[in-house]
């Protein structure tokens, strides 16, 4: 039994009501470590036909299997660890969906004596789900249902429990909704919130005293002091503690990312003052918060006093969730985009994809596509920060015009009749998060190849391209120039490798992890395992784990052909640092796939997949043939399905 | 081979870069942000001060070259070759600190605020080399 584990999942049928017991697959453990990687090794399992025939799981249908998983370095002293992963067939886009959280649920499900719980089968009334200290039972959540995650979070956090939970927007399967923990930290991506909801899942809670064991804790403890050293030296850890993720906005400066008004400009001077690190420092904060055993705080903390848009103190809008409600919509109040922030936090929705569809919307309104009887009477104009409040409102409660917006902007666009997808700001119908590859062209390949739709945190691409990813051990360096698309392809498989090893496999955060070399994350998995691990060896579980998740999304019917980026990322932005300029898309796409050995249909070779050692799996995830992704306008709700 | 020869010329181009701002829009931003920032350069061994902090009555900020008897917000360290290449827009910030290229000590939040404000220059500087006739240096 390797070390850095706890030993065992729990496997939870909410349809008939059992728990019990999985021990963890040691083999499984060599090849694939932990978080989403070994996540998606269990969930293959629920991909395969268990009759030989076409078994493919309904996003928001009992089958769907939702998974949160740790690493083997979450609830040990490394430094910046304690991330966990949740994964489910997406709501939002029918593919693999995965999202990591920060915090402290991770390490403490390792203290209450699990690594990993597996969820299946829908209840018939609401439950959550409490693990105290190895024991495992489900309760009755009638009297939480219709909670938001901050009264949830209350209920709990008293007795020292750790809460997961989602929000009414779960409940009600808004398809962006998230599962939130510590009012703070949120799986948002995919729309997992709402596979919670079909399940009637309302939390999942634990405390407990155990023990992580380790291999070699002596290791462990002087990485711990080495990284400590050296954070204190570092600009980057330093930046994001004292300005945070928010930090971006300025940065964006020196490559022109600042995707503004839905992507159509690249330079908002008054949008850079406003939202910037300094201004949101003098404005709205007031404290700092952390992870699990990270010496970095980059959490902001923040109060607003005044109305409209007061917000009681607690957790503040990150870079993400400045540039979906700030730039994109061009609202220049950061105290607006902390209220908005506060909405999404507490209904439990994703603050991308939620500012990502608010933008849509504003353009749809602007090009006459929809009027005020569209929209319950609301004006959608630019920087009118009162309607995005209220429209964000409406999509938590799946109210009025806020029913539709739920669905997500790509189901949206689809009841708009052609030409509505021209801007349309979605990867497999994820809306992409705030970073633009025109200024980052190595990013338009991450987004298009992104294991989950697009994400700018699937590899380390985007990271290297901005400069902040630095691993020469592991083939990851900064590129002489983020805009041009030679070399990119060659760039994002090393990238890939290295950020699904790192990111997804180890559950490393990538900001404070941003200082750990490739030998010093193989010596604590080492250390913590009791593996021998080379640095090569990881690299190539990294490979491993991504193609994994191709052939996944190629038995949820995800061709090559869905391997794209919007189109407005064809077209030039007028102003700023990257102006007339465009990623080359289909050169890096066709390198990409040679790089990757991936076949006219966008699925690995064989001999890839035996070299990796995915064959057993890779038979029962045979590619669907028809495309599950079609969308249809149900006459009666109005709504595309 | 180093691009300048001598500290004279690391005066001459980067701290001529800083007194040709001066005329500029860029001026008024590097006023606004109201610090003192130092470049520490080596090969050849330099350094340029510029000072919004306390300019003299009328004036923007006051450039320094060589030794300064006050202790400024922000020093940044580089060889001249990387600054020369930073000031042309050839070098990514966030990666040469990363790499070690550079060093930046002070306040984050004053170098964080540097950035809107020195951006402007990356366009300037070129146009100011072929000004004093050092086209030879844009390439």
């Amino acid at each position: 039994m390797a070390t850095g584990y706890m030993g065992r999942l729990l496997r939870v049928d909410l349809s008939a009501g059992r728990l019990e017991d999985l021990p963890l697959d040691q083999d499984w453990l060599r090849r694939y470590i932990g978080g989403s990687g070994l996540a998606a090794r269990y969930f293959a399992e629920a991909v395969r036909p268990a009759d030989g025939g076409p078994a493919r799981p309904d996003p928001l249908g009992p089958d769907n299997e939702l998974i949160i998983m740790t690493g083997p370095l979450a609830g040990t002293p490394f430094p910046s660890a304690s991330r966990f992963n949740v994964v489910a067939r997406s709501p939002l886009s029918g593919i693999w969906g995965e999202s990591s959280v920060g915090g402290f649920f991770g390490p403490h499900l390792k203290f209450a004596g699990y690594d990993g719980i597996v969820v299946t089968g829908a209840s018939e009334r609401p439950v959550y789900l409490a693990i105290d200290d190895g024991r495992a039972e489900l309760r009755d959540a009638s009297d939480l249902w219709g909670l938001d995650t901050y009264e949830v979070h209350a209920r709990f956090s008293p007795d020292g429990w750790r809460v997961l939970a989602i929000g009414p927007a779960g409940e009600r399967l808004v398809r962006f909704a998230s599962i939130v923990h510590d009012r703070a930290h949120v799986a948002g991506r995919g729309g997992l919130g709402a596979v919670m909801g079909s399940k009637r899942l309302k939390a999942v809670v634990v405390r407990g005293r155990q023990e992580v064991p380790l291999a070699d804790r002596a290791t462990i403890d002087r990485l711990r002091r080495e990284l400590i050293e050296r954070g204190k030296e570092s600009l980057t850890l330093q930046t994001y503690r004292e300005v945070g993720t928010i930090s971006s906005i300025e940065l964006s400066l020196m490559v022109g990312d600042m995707p503004t008004k839905n992507w159509r400009e690249g330079l908002w001077e008054e949008g850079l003052q406003a939202l910037g690190g300094n201004n949101y420092n003098a404005t709205i904060l007031t404290g700092r918060r952390t992870c699990f055993g990270c010496p970095v705080s980059c959490k902001r903390v923040v109060r607003v006093d005044d109305q409209p848009y007061r917000v009681e103190q607690g957790p503040g809008p990150e870079y993400e969730t400045v540039a979906a409600f700030g730039t994109g919509l061009r609202v220049d109040n950061p105290r607006a985009v902390a209220r908005m922030n506060d909405i999404c936090n507490r209904q439990g929705l994703d603050t991308i994809s939620c500012g990502g569809t608010l933008a849509y919307a504003f353009e749809a309104y602007e090009r006459g596509l929809i009027g005020p009887a569209d929209t319950d009477g609301l004006e959608l104009n630019w920087g009118d920060a009162g309607a995005a409040v209220a429209l964000t409102q409406r999509i938590a409660r799946r109210e009025g015009f806020g029913k539709l917006l739920g669905e997500g902007s790509q189901r949206f666009a689809a009841t708009l009749g052609p030409g509505a997808d021209e801007f349309l700001m979605t990867v497999k119908g994820v809306e992409v998060p705030y970073h633009d590859p025109r200024a980052m062209h190595g990013l338009a390949l991450q987004y298009a190849t992104s294991d989950r739709g697009a994400s700018h945190l699937s590899g380390l691409t985007f990271y290297a391209e901005l400069g902040m990813a630095y691993i020469p051990d592991l083939g990851v360096e900064p590129p002489d120039s983020a805009q041009t698309s030679d070399g990119k392809a060659a760039l994002h498989a090393r990238a890939q490798d290295a950020g699904q090893a790192l990111g997804g496999a180890l559950a490393l955060c990538y900001a404070g992890g941003s200082i750990v070399t490739g030998e010093e994350a193989v010596a604590a998995l080492n250390a913590a395992t009791g593996f021998d691990h080379s640095v090569e060896e990881f690299l190539t579980t990294g490979r491993r784990i991504w193609t994994l998740k191709r052939l996944i999304n190629g038995a949820f019917g995800m061709t090559r052909a869905d391997d794209r980026i919007p189109a407005r990322f064809r077209e030039p932005l007028p102003d700023g640092p990257a102006a007339g300029l465009v990623p080359d898309i289909e050169r890096q796409l066709a390198e990409y796939y040679s790089l990757m050995q991936l076949d006219e249909s966008g699925q690995p070779d064989p001999s890839e997949v035996e070299r990796l050692g995915l064959s057993d799996v890779a038979s029962c995830l045979a590619p669907a043939k028809a495309h599950p992704r079609r969308h249809r306008v149900d006459a009666q709700e109005g709504l595309v399905l | 081979m180093a691009v300048f020869k001598d500290a004279s010329e690391v005066y001459l181009c980067i701290g001529g870069l800083f007194r040709r701002a001066l005329t500029e829009p860029l001026a008024q931003k590097v006023s606004d942000s109201k610090i003192s920032v130092r470049f520490n350069y080596s090969d050849p061994d330099s350094a340029i001060t510029v000072d919004a902090k306390n300019p003299p009555p009328g004036e923007p900020y006051t450039i320094y070259e060589g030794d300064i008897n006050f202790k400024p917000d922000v020093v940044m360290s580089m060889k001249a070759d990387v600054a020369h290449q930073f000031w042309l827009g050839k070098v990514n910030l966030v990666a040469a600190l990363a790499k070690g290229q550079m060093k930046a000590v002070g306040p984050i939040q004053s170098i964080i605020k540097l950035i809107p404000v020195i951006k402007p220059a990356f366009e300037l500087y070129p146009q100011y080399l072929k000004e004093i006739g050092r086209a030879d240096l844009t390439q």
